[in-house]
């Protein structure tokens, strides 16, 4: 308090000056007032909301980048890509900037990406909007090529680059097999808006989650576009999707669709399934449906084409399920094959006459020749010595009425009667193979029971092990085995079998393999039509493997609805015999040398 | 009393002395300057100024080298990106060349087939041959595409990519020639 005088004296004090106290009052407040804005924006600061400041000031200079998975591949098992994610880019444009020079911008898009002239112009053109989509899914490097060139060709007066285009991106799933297992892989539409991907069908569908992985991400500062070095940075990783292995065969795959076209479209059918399975593992070589789709352009096809209607579809098999009735009651140590049967024309039970598709009086076969000829007489007459409710046991056992679970969503289980509508008419007719209904894998995988020896192994289209969005593990490494029959009953029943294809006294000689015994059954069932009831369409199949005495290989060939008077043995026969002589050679199959069995069809 | 009385005097004649030498004693004198020896002072300052300046010099060329680095890895970065995308497009187009459809249709142009017959096996051990070769046919042929979709075209909406190739007119029997491509050079399969 003394200081201002002695200040006083050294500098003077003019006349103007005021009073020294008042000076110094006027300046605390003064400082006080400052001091306490400070304090009140030090307390809003740190005391009411300091979490948000952070990050603002965090975010202030910093650049926060998403680090996209990439999609798994799915591969056949030979390791060729099914499916797979290419780097891609979608190209926006900015019509504020474009409208000028839209028809010139539009002629060189369209030119140079194939999209639509007219509704590029347009989106071009759009008012009051800085945003918009010009094309998707485009392959990095085209669309990055195309951009930068058109940033050169369109820039403007002052040589700056033209503003009006940008490219964000946006990954490209590409199928480079087309329609080859279509029906199995699905395919992937425009994706979310969060850049997730959306599948729409098959495998990618069922197993999105397993392929897609987990998104990571990214936050470092950056000053003119580089990462600043030293700068806070924090980076969690992305976990990239996993690889799905498929046991589809490609080139196995592409020959059955092919195979299946061909039998299809001349026997003027409306459908067909090929199941091509290796007998030993279960592993699934070959899944085909027709008609298919073109995984690469899916929105050209109808979208009920996007299934696999080998398992989505059922049907009444027919005649192929006289093999499982037959070495149900071999095993049950009711029949054998050389047993004898008066066979008569036709049989009056409950509701209507059972026949068969032929006219004929009193035939004597034996079991070997009631499948060999396929009749359906005689196998109610076989069946009639089973105890209530064993060969719905069995058929059971053979996994009709379960779903194969290999892995495709949507699979329909089929229909096996129970309790009380399994009447003793109704249990006739499934003997055989109509009154149920069943889809083709399961069918498949029933009659590879008895080329396996009596065991049923699980199906599978999964190598190794996944697990679907719903939580269930498939693959062949946790494919299940059951022994359905005896190893002598399916020795038996393939000995039955192999004389379906017998020239002489078979119904099915044109899908026997040269070189080599095959075993097989062709079926011709009645279709239910729309209204429920059967509409007079048939659906044709064959199904057999080889070689006979030491199987390698099931196909199972269905046709629906073919031209009338088709039958199974020589419809779907010859193209089970092309798909049988081709995967035999391709996985090197020597012939076994056997002769067929001559097991006496007539006594 | 009568006996202190000299001691007094005696005293009195003898203090000025010792009085005197102890004045002599307790007077203080200045201490003589001792000239210290210091460091000289321009030598250090100029070290130390070179240490700061190294330091801050060190320091801009570290930050400068950083920053360059940094430049260099953005740059390096987008090469990568770019290069994986081509070679992605490359890799697309190997695959449009494997594609079994294609290989299909050019063996079939030129006379080929896949036999629909089982081959004869040669045993290398004994040399045997099993099997019963026969040789493949013309019937062999199998469709080359699939059938079309069957909607109306006015429902069809354009794709993304250019997918209209230029059909391969069956009298080329060339196996070496290409597909046409686009215009960017990634040739579509067949479709």
């Amino acid at each position: 308090m003394s200081r201002p005088s002695t200040l006083r004296t050294r500098r003077g004090t003019g006349p103007r000056r005021g009073s020294p106290k008042l000076r110094m009052q006027v300046g605390f407040l003064l400082i006080a007032i400052v001091l306490s804005v400070f304090a009140g924006r030090l307390v809003q600061l740190q005391g009411l909301d300091p979490d948000s400041y952070a990050q603002m000031a965090a975010a202030e200079g910093s650049d926060h980048v998403v680090l996209p998975a990439s999609r798994g591949e799915i591969l056949d098992r030979n390791g060729e890509p099914l499916a797979e994610t290419v780097d891609g880019r979608m190209i926006i444009a900015d019509p504020a900037v474009t409208a000028k020079v839209a028809p010139q911008l539009a002629t060189v898009l369209a030119k140079r990406l194939g999209i639509d002239y007219f509704q590029t112009l347009e989106r071009l053109r759009v008012e009051d909007s800085r945003f918009q989509y010009v094309a998707r899914q485009v392959p990095a490097s085209k669309a990055e090529k195309v951009v930068a060139d058109i940033r050169k060709e369109f820039e403007d007066e002052d040589g700056r680059p033209f503003a009006g285009l940008t490219t964000e991106r946006d990954p490209l799933r590409i199928y480079p097999n087309d329609d080859v297992a279509a029906n199995l892989l699905g395919f992937l539409g425009t994706p979310k808006d969060d850049g997730s991907a959306q599948a729409l069908a098959g495998l990618e569908a069922s197993f999105n989650k397993y392929l897609s992985g987990k998104d990571g991400e990214a936050t470092y500062e950056v000053g003119a576009g580089n990462q600043i070095p030293l700068g806070d940075n924090t980076v969690t990783p992305a976990v990239d999707g996993r690889n799905l292995h498929l046991t589809i065969d490609r080139d196995l795959q592409f020959y059955a669709q092919r195979v299946l076209q061909q039998t299809v479209t001349r026997a003027a059918g409306k459908s067909g399934i090929a199941v091509i399975m290796d007998s030993r593992t279960g592993d699934l070589l070959a899944l085909a449906d027709y008609p298919t789709y073109d995984a690469s352009d899916p929105y050209r096809y109808d979208d009920s084409l996007y299934k696999s209607s080998a398992l989505t579809d059922v049907y009444e098999p027919g005649s192929v399920e006289k093999v499982l009735t037959v070495s149900s009651l071999v095993d049950a140590g009711l029949a054998f094959k050389e047993q004898k049967f008066r066979v008569p024309g036709q049989l009056h039970r409950q509701d209507r006459p059972i026949g068969d598709y032929w006219e004929h009086g009193m035939l004597r076969l034996t079991l070997a020749g009631i499948i060999a000829k396929s009749s359906n007489v005689g196998t109610v007459l076989a069946a009639d010595q089973f105890h209530n409710g064993q060969l719905r046991r069995y058929l059971t056992a053979y996994g009709l009425g379960q779903r194969t679970d290999v892995g495709l969503g949507g699979e329909t289980k089929g229909l096996l009667p129970q309790g009380a509508a399994w009447t003793s008419q109704v249990g006739d007719r499934i003997a055989f193979g109509q009154s149920l209904s069943v889809n083709a894998v399961q069918m498949a995988a029933a009659v590879n029971t008895i080329a396996n020896g009596g065991v049923r192994i699980a199906p599978s289209l999964v190598q190794g092990e996944a697990t679907t969005d719903k939580g269930q593990k498939v693959g062949s490494d946790v494919a299940s085995t059951t022994r359905v029959i005896s190893a002598d009953a399916a020795h038996e029943t393939m000995l039955m079998m192999e004389r379906v294809l017998d020239p002489e006294e078979g119904v099915a000689p044109g899908a026997a393999v040269p070189g080599y015994r095959v075993a097989g059954k062709t079926g011709t069932a009645q279709r239910v039509g729309e209204n429920g009831g059967y509409d007079g369409s048939t659906t044709v199949s064959f199904a057999g493997f080889a070689p006979a005495d030491d199987p390698r290989f099931t196909i199972y060939v269905v046709v629906h609805s073919p031209r009338p008077g088709s039958g199974g043995g020589s419809t779907a026969g010859p193209a089970f015999s092309k798909l049988m002589s081709y995967t035999l050679r391709r996985y090197g199959v020597p012939p076994t040398g056997g002769k067929p069995n001559q097991t006496p069809v007539e006594w | 009393m009568s006996s202190t009385a000299p001691q007094i005097r005696r005293l009195q004649s003898v203090a000025p002395r010792i009085a005197q030498a102890a004045l002599e004693r307790a007077r203080l004198t200045v201490v003589p300057r001792t000239r210290r020896t210091r460091a000289p002072r321009v030598p250090f300052v100029a070290f130390v100024s070179v240490i700061l300046l190294a330091g801050v010099v060190g320091l801009l060329l570290f930050n400068t080298s950083m920053q360059q680095a940094s430049f260099k890895a953005t740059a390096l970065e987008n090469q990568a990106t770019d290069l994986g995308a081509q070679q992605e497009a490359l890799e697309m187009d190997i695959q449009a060349l494997r594609e079994p459809q294609r290989l299909a249709r050019l063996a079939q142009d030129m006379g080929m087939v896949i036999p629909s017959t089982p081959a004869g096996v040669l045993d290398l051990s004994t040399g045997r041959i099993t099997g019963k070769p026969v040789p493949a046919s013309g019937g062999d042929a199998i469709p080359l595409h699939m059938p079309g979709p069957k909607k109306p075209a006015e429902l069809q909406r354009p794709a993304d990519v250019e997918v209209n190739p230029a059909k391969v007119d069956a009298a080329r029997t060339d196996a070496g020639t290409k597909p046409k491509n686009t215009t960017d050079g990634a040739p579509t399969g067949d479709r």
